[in-house]
């Protein structure tokens, strides 16, 4: 009940501080495995397109779900980096397990931390999930 | 407007913003799905006007299991707000009538002024949104631009910082738009499009339809304090 008052109270009392500052930002890569010890190929986790049409930018205001989806994974990796917790671990694996057409595989994933050092920017590895099967 | 046209009004709007984002989550695994699923039923009855106050006491409630589902809201910002609209018009439904009621809605209007002016105050402290820094950052490493042809805004120096300007000074003098009804329409319109900017640029489209969904509780609050 504790908890959940504490998830809650964020709401109903918001500090409304959006973008105050711009921190380094994750990104999400997986590598599908035939074993746990095996290195694989990594790939990012849903890459942007490159560009996007002006009509398909107003369909989204509709209808995100792959975006919103993909946000909250990124939520997750920052819940990870700040206070690891096997819910947000699982969530992305979970997520990224389901566009794997794979099921007789293992899968690990890493987030980097991409931001700006002097002007350039810079990629950082934060965090390399242990190796599981895909469900 | 009156106090329950507004309310009213909220609530059908809230209720659209709820089914549209529960739609999203019926791609999900089961178990998220039949949480969406109860959660559209409910919102159809909150449109349709049956049972009320129930519908909204049963939003409320199952809102613990969505927050408890995610470990927290789903899509942070936008989804802590349609969390403070749904348990401020559940409470303005289910608290003895009178002042009590206008409190719980008021408080609600109040939070939407406040969501721009912090942000606004918050932005404005910070030197590298005065110098527009931290909305070039935006574009060139931040999670949210939808293309990499967006992230190229990020070598467009000059126009990113009149655009951090635009947004800090829109932000911070939007509580000046209460003076009138008039103003306060002038000032949603353009908050409405702000947010459409964001959806469109940054995917945010949650923030679109819920806040829209909030602009009756401050068309209320301004009438009944101005």
């Amino acid at each position: 009940m504790l908890q959940l008052l504490k998830l809650l109270l964020p709401a109903l009392i918001p500090s409304w501080n959006f973008f105050d500052e711009i921190a380094a930002s994750p990104r999400i890569e997986y590598a599908v495995l035939s074993s746990p010890d095996d290195v694989g190929d990594w790939r990012e986790f849903r890459p942007r397109p490159s560009r996007v049409a002006l009509f398909a930018m107003i369909g989204r205001v509709f209808w995100n779900a792959r975006w919103n989806e993909t946000l909250f994974v990124v939520s997750c990796a920052e819940r990870l980096l700040a206070e690891p917790t096997a819910h947000s671990q699982s969530e992305i694996f979970h997520r990224i397990a389901r566009e794997i057409p794979d099921n007789d595989a293992w899968l690990r994933f890493r987030i980097s931390l991409v931001g700006e050092r002097d002007g350039a920017l810079v990629r950082e590895m934060a965090f390399i999930s242990e190796a599981r099967r895909v469900p | 407007m009156t106090f329950d046209a507004a309310l009213r009004l909220t609530e059908i709007l809230l209720a659209l913003a709820f089914i549209q984002q529960s739609l999203e989550h019926l791609r999900a695994p089961r178990g998220e799905q039949l949480l969406f699923l109860v959660r559209i039923a409910l919102c159809l009855a909150v449109i349709a006007g049956i049972g009320a106050p129930w519908p909204l006491l049963g939003l409320a409630l199952l809102s613990l299991f969505v927050l408890q589902r995610f470990q927290g809201p789903y899509n942070g910002g936008s989804d802590r707000m349609g969390l403070l609209a749904l348990w401020c018009v559940t409470l303005a439904h289910v608290l003895p009538p009178g002042k009590a009621r206008e409190l719980a809605f008021g408080y609600l209007g109040a939070q939407l002024v406040l969501s721009y002016l912090i942000a606004g105050w918050v932005k404005l402290r910070n030197p590298q949104w005065r110098n527009g820094q931290a909305l070039r950052q935006v574009f060139a490493f931040s999670t949210y631009p939808v293309s990499e042809s967006l992230r190229g805004w990020a070598a467009r120096p000059n126009i990113l910082l009149a655009a951090s300007w635009a947004v800090i000074l829109f932000e911070l003098f939007f509580p000046l738009a209460l003076v009138s009804a008039p103003t306060l329409m002038a000032g949603l319109a353009l908050a409405a499009a702000f947010h459409f900017a964001n959806a469109c640029l940054f995917g945010l489209n949650r923030f679109f339809w819920t806040w829209i969904a909030v602009y009756p509780a401050i068309i209320w609050l301004q009438d009944r304090l101005f």
